[in-house]
Order: C-alpha cells, then structure tokens, then sequence
C-alpha cells in the first residue's frame, strides 16, 4: 500500500522556523512507524534525525506524536493506524534540538527529583531482602516504565509548566514509595507534597492513554496523592 | 539554536480522546459559571440601583429557554464530572476502571438532563 509520511523538520543551522515534509512510500501493513522513517532516512533524505536504540520497545527512545498521539514509532504499525497519511512530530512540550529529536534534560531533572533510586541504611541481612509476592505485587505495574516520556509531554499541566515534575516521576516515586524495603519513601512523599508535585495531576488520564507498556499512570499518581492526604503507605 | 519550547495551540490539536475533552468541558463549564453567577449579580444591582433598562434586559436574557438550557447543561456537567472526579481521588484503586465511571456519568446525566429539558421546554409552549 501507498502511504505518505508528512514529517517535522527543523534543522537549527539553516532553518528559522519549523516546516514539515511530506514523503511518499510503498509499506506494508505490518510495518512499524520507525521501519518507514529509516526507509526514508536510507533513501530520501539522510539529514532526517531521530532517536531510536532498540527498535523493540524496551529502550525508550522513540516516543513521537504519531498521528497526534504520543506513541513509540517502533510499536506501532500502519494498519492500527488505519490512515494512508502519518503525520510524526516531535513530543510536545519539550525544546526541539533537530527534526524529532527533543532536548530530554528538563525531563531527567524532575527525574532525579524523587531520588529514583532504592533507599535503605540498614544493615543488610545475609541473604537477600525477602519480600511477600503481595509486597512485590504492590509495585508490580509501576516498574515497567522505560522513560520514554510519552506520558509527561502528553500532559497538559506539564505542557502549562515544565516544572511540574510530571507523571512519569511519579511513576518512578510510586515503584520506591510502595516497596517495602525502601525506606525513603517519606522523604519521597514530601518532595512530591509541593506545588510543582502531584496536586498538579487533574486526572485528565493523557498520560495512561499514551503510557506504551501499558502502566495505570493515572492511578499510580492517584495513590501517591492518597499516601500523602492520608500519611499512610499501604 | 533548539527551538524554544513552545505548546499553545498544538495541545489543542493533541489526540487525548474522551477524557481530555471532559477535562477541557470542566474548565469551559466552570469559567461559563463564573460568567453566569457574575451576570446575574450584575442584573440584580442595576435592577435595583439605577434606573437603567440594562438590569431588565440582563434578566431577559438570563432568563430566556435557550439561556437556561445551557446553563443547566453547563452546572449538571461540571457538577457531576466534579463529582465523579472526587470519587475517583478518594478511591484511586477505582482509577483502574475510568472508562466504565465515565460511561456511568454520562448514564446518569442523559436521562436527568434530558427529561428536566424536555419539561422545561413543555412548560414554556404550554405558558407562552
Ligand atoms: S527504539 Fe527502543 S523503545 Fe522504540
């Protein structure tokens, strides 16, 4: 089948303002997104820049807005999209550095705002730190993220404001909040207890419909904000 | 240079579905009740303040059928999806099941706001 790709573009060293660009190819059904911007990066327009690392949906590197909702270019394929037309810009919210690449950084910064990393001083025992299936379930859904971002700049509030730390820290906080061998998880809570914190998630449910890997981000970030109305992790 | 980080109107155009547009309808509906609390009050002063025809014909307007369709429209929407949104913080493990509270929110709202419209409406040919 004939499909044509309409593209951002934005080349900081010749261009002023953005344009897009449309490309015209023969795909298969079962192609990904990402098979078609190789192509045309093989063989239309090499200056075409993008990131992408695993090509399976583990890495986290391709978070685009296809067709006006933020996907991974390399997990969609053209029949979902059931449109001759693709349209593929950068994530929104973020500054563009070339064509779908975006600068990542204020994202890794609010990141690294709730300490996305195990916490606990005690003294190890001898063997590994047990946990029931049910503690580990507890968490289960939120360790799946892969910081791709595609739920962060499909949020309104942080499209508002870039300080607010957005729901894919929160996600992370809720991984470490809700294990019961972490210990941070009250330092965690006050972090996220401020004005650039939880309270600025309007259940507006953007982020659980771009989530990739499937995560409730809405109800993580619902259940954070209970831990702190409430005081109590359970 | 990077291209400065710049949303406006393109979050507009952004595809969030069902939930965004009750979401965006949240914010419209409640701005509209400030519009509409603010008129009222301001209808009410110039009735009784000045001599001015612009209280009456303020009232006029305010309560005109069409004004009150959507008005009632406007406080039954941000009422129930506040509601709907206050239960949903309360017991986040109901988050899971979003879509379903939607749907149930327009189950309820249907049926109520329509038979209030459809009387209203049977009132007004059956007075005018
Ligand atoms: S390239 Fe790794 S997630 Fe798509």
């Amino acid at each position: 089948m004939q499909v044509t790709l309409k593209i951002f573009r934005y080349n900081p060293e010749e261009d002023k303002k953005p344009h897009y660009e449309s490309y015209k190819l023969e795909a298969e059904p079962t192609d990904r997104v990402l098979d078609l911007l190789e192509y045309v990066k093989s063989y239309h327009d090499g200056t075409l820049s993008f990131r992408r690392s695993c090509a399976h949906g583990v890495c986290g590197s391709d978070a685009m807005r296809i067709n006006g909702l933020n996907r991974l270019a390399c997990k969609v394929l053209i029949k979902e999209l059931s449109a001759k037309k693709i349209t593929i810009e950068p994530i929104l919210g973020m500054q563009v550095i070339k064509d779908l690449i975006v600068d990542m950084e204020p994202f890794f910064e609010n990141y690294r705002v709730v300490m996305p990393y195990f916490v606990n001083d005690e003294p190890p025992p001898k063997r590994e730190r047990l946990q029931s299936q049910e503690q580990r379930e507890r968490f289960d859904d939120t360790t799946k993220c892969i910081l791709c971002a595609s739920c962060t700049t499909s949020c309104p509030s942080f499209w508002a404001n870039e300080k607010y730390l957005g729901p894919a820290a929160i996600v992370t906080a809720h991984r470490f909040i809700f294990d019961s061998r972490d210990r941070a998880g009250a330092e965690r809570l006050k972090r996220l207890n401020d004005a650039f914190g939880v309270y600025r998630c309007h259940t507006i449910f953007n982020c659980t419909v771009a989530c990739p890997r499937e995560i409730e981000v809405t109800r993580a970030i619902g259940e954070v904000k209970k831990a702190i109305a409430t005081g109590k992790i359970d | 240079m990077a291209l400065k980080r710049s949303v406006g109107l393109k979050g507009l155009r952004y595809r969030g579905g069902g939930p965004m547009l009750a979401w965006s309808l949240h914010r419209i509906s409640g701005l509209l009740i400030i519009i509409f609390v603010g008129t009222h009050v301001l209808a009410s002063f110039f009735m009784q303040q000045t001599a001015s025809d612009l209280g009456t014909n303020l009232n006029i307007i305010y309560e005109s059928l069409y004004f009150q369709i959507l008005i009632y429209f406007v406080v039954m929407f941000h009422g129930l999806n506040g509601l709907r949104i206050l239960i949903l913080d309360t017991w986040p493990q109901l988050l899971e099941y979003q879509r379903e509270v939607t749907w149930l929110q327009w189950l309820v709202f249907i049926p109520v706001y329509g038979l209030t419209v459809f009387i209203m409406i049977q009132h007004a040919a059956s007075s005018g």
